[in-house]
């Protein structure tokens, strides 16, 4: 009956097209682009592109595996993407990542004997709290010193990751392993397994809910409200009378807390043990997912199992039609480049 | 001592390259995260044209072009496209890990990667000088890329400090506004630089592949364009000072591999540590009046130029 309704509609259906083109487009061209390798390698891209998905999707393992893999993705990513839309660049989630995964190694093997959803949450718990502690020292030496944070991230990503070579040869590490890792973890932290005969955790759990709650902090609290002020319009956020730094401090120790905790499920749920260079590459491609997810905590997801998936269906197109796994970074670095291209190109043109 | 010293100018020499590029394109304003990508992407082309040609100098050309071609692929983005600088150079860090490894196997290797071998560049000593005792075989008795790292080094810092090209660059960092009020393009001068930044970095990927060691394996500078990042910062973004960080960490690096031998109290991850502390200290102490260029991490608009 009313002219608003027809007329608003379309309004609604094309900013959700608006927000949805930009990734779809940087994936698909990513996709043509790596093609084109693909056939310069003499193979056939449809049939690589099939075996990949087929080895993503192609049993209940796969998808357990990749699943499993998207895990760690999706909550590192919505951390950043929370980081991102207050302008806040963390680029830290590697090291965060990394010290989650130690703390979570070191109170699993120190604490005392306790049942099993105990010492898997207190395990949990150590990790949340060495990823936001380390996020914390970046913005404290941002607000402290004036040193960006997105140096500050950046540089303490490769002293995280030193400190968790260090602790694997020193106190945390196997005797005679010949490989830097941790003993095996005491089976009550393990993390447990969500279907029976796959690998498949609770981890995932965690993460849909973590990316759940981040999506109703971010619109549908005064938090959230302030982070995307303060990532619209610095003066307005000011004369509204928002603290940067106190959303600067929450962002990160949040974006931190959850980097830790994908260090944790990793580490709980995956390998049993802390093992050098477990976080390898976790924390940059987060980075990527958020932008892919387009800063919005409910696309991160799509966006995490995307990467989660391309990984492992990875494997088997390698072993199917011997095209080598790293076309996958390829397709990533890709993807990566356009959408930050498009974001930069409609960037002041955002609605709150 | 030598044989440490000797070894602290080796572990440098590309890290100079890295960073020589580095200054070029932080001066101009464009943060220069992918540095590492463009080193990879040097090391692998240089080598790969070395092994496939048969010539060394058509080697370290191509190594520059694949540098180059890496960086241009950042120039487009953070100037036309406005892209985010850190992120962007995060991500052609990520591609060009990818693209190395994959060509590596897809083209030369079908499907696995094959043994690519090439003599590394042996010394050049320099007759005379060479026989001076320490000084001689440290610095005057190393293969011809270590002379090119000191002379680029030089080189660089003619041009920005004592060239009218270099003052351009340079205030195209501080405040890209006044430049292109001042009739010239930022958007172009951020290109150029950041592209001959990468060719730089590119033949510091160079020096590991065809200098050092030889061959490429996967992932070869194993985060050594980060800590040309760093070196930058040490040096405070001058061209002599970024060569003094970089025979630093060269030091604590030759350093760390002797740890063992010296029987040192801290292992060798703590002086691995070390570049990337010292590198924050300066940063932290530089406080709120951070040398940093001006303008650098952002992007600069024609239509909206403020």
């Amino acid at each position: 009956m009313t002219v608003g309704a027809p007329a608003s509609r379309p309004r609604v259906e094309l900013a959700a097209v608006r927000a949805l083109a930009p990734p779809l487009l940087a994936v698909l061209l990513a996709f043509a682009v790596t093609g084109v390798l693909i056939v310069a390698a003499g193979k056939n891209p449809v049939l690589a592109y099939w075996s990949l998905a087929h080895g993503a999707f192609g049993s209940w393992d796969r998808i357990a595996v990749g699943l499993n893999r998207a895990t760690p993705y999706a909550l590192t990513g919505v951390g950043i993407a929370l980081c991102f839309r207050a302008r806040v660049i963390n680029i830290g989630g590697e090291g965060q990542l990394a010290l989650g995964g130690l703390a979570a190694t070191w109170v699993a093997l120190h604490m005392v004997p306790a049942p099993r959803p105990v010492a898997t949450l207190f395990a949990l718990g150590g990790g949340v709290l060495a990823g936001a502690a380390w996020a914390g020292l970046a913005a404290g030496i941002r607000l402290k010193r004036g040193v960006h944070e997105v140096l500050a991230t950046l540089l303490l990503n490769f002293v995280g990751l030193l400190i968790v070579s260090e602790a694997l040869q020193g106190d945390l590490g196997e005797p005679g392993a010949g490989f830097p890792q941790s003993p095996l973890l005491p089976n009550a932290s393990w993390l447990g397994r969500l279907v029976a005969g796959t690998d498949l955790h609770v981890g995932v759990l965690i993460a849909l809910a973590a990316v759940a709650v981040a999506h109703v902090a971010l619109w549908r609290t005064p938090f959230g409200f302030r982070l995307r002020i303060l990532g619209a319009s610095a003066p307005a956020a000011a004369y509204a009378g928002i603290s940067p730094a106190r959303a600067l401090v929450s962002v990160m120790l949040l974006s931190g807390g959850l980097a830790g905790l994908a260090g944790a499920i990793e580490v709980l749920g995956v390998h049993y043990r802390l093992i050098d260079g477990f976080a390898h590459g976790f924390g940059f491609n987060a980075v990527a997912i958020a932008l892919l997810g387009g800063l919005n905590p409910l696309a991160v997801l799509p966006a995490g199992l995307f990467f989660g998936f391309l990984e492992t269906g990875a494997v088997a197109m390698q072993r199917a039609v011997g095209v080598p796994t790293p076309l996958v970074a390829v397709i990533q670095g890709l993807t990566m480049v356009f959408v930050l291209s498009a974001m930069g190109l409609t960037a002041g043109r955002r609605r709150v | 001592m030598t044989e440490f010293l000797a070894a602290t100018v080796r572990i440098a020499t590309p890290l100079v390259f890295t960073a020589l590029g580095g200054i070029l394109s932080e001066r101009a304003g464009v943060f220069a995260v992918g540095l590492e990508g463009m080193m990879l992407a040097g090391a692998f082309a240089g080598v790969i044209t070395a092994f496939l040609s048969g010539s060394m100098a058509a080697g370290v050309a191509a190594s520059v072009l694949g540098g180059a071609a890496m960086a241009a692929l950042v120039a487009v983005a953070t100037t036309r496209f406005r892209a985010e600088q850190m992120v962007t150079g995060l991500a052609v860090n990520i591609l060009a890990l990818g693209l190395t490894s994959f060509l590596l196997r897809g083209l030369l290797g079908r499907g696995e990667a094959p043994t690519i071998r090439v003599s590394p560049l042996s010394p050049l000593p320099v007759p005379g000088l060479a026989s001076v005792p320490v000084i001689g075989p440290l610095l005057f008795r190393q293969p011809v890329l270590t002379y090119l790292a000191l002379a680029a080094a030089v080189a660089v810092f003619v041009f920005l400090m004592r060239t009218r090209s270099g003052l351009t660059l340079r205030a195209v960092g501080e405040n890209p506004a006044a430049v292109f009020a001042g009739g010239v393009d930022p958007l172009r001068v951020r290109m150029l630089a950041v592209t001959c930044g990468g060719a730089l970095a590119g033949v510091g990927g160079a020096v590991l592949s065809l200098q050092q060691v030889g061959t490429f394996t996967d992932a070869m500078t194993n985060g050594r364009g980060y800590l040309a990042l760093a070196a930058i910062i040490v040096g405070r973004w001058m061209p002599f000072g970024t060569l003094l960080a970089c025979l630093l960490f060269g030091a604590a690096d030759a350093l760390q591999l002797r740890v063992q031998g010296l029987r040192l109290p801290v292992s060798s991850y703590v002086i691995q540590m070390t570049p990337y502390v010292v590198s924050l200290a300066m940063l932290a102490g530089f406080g709120r009046t951070a040398q940093l260029p001006a303008a650098i991490g952002t992007a600069f608009a024609r239509d909206r130029p403020s």
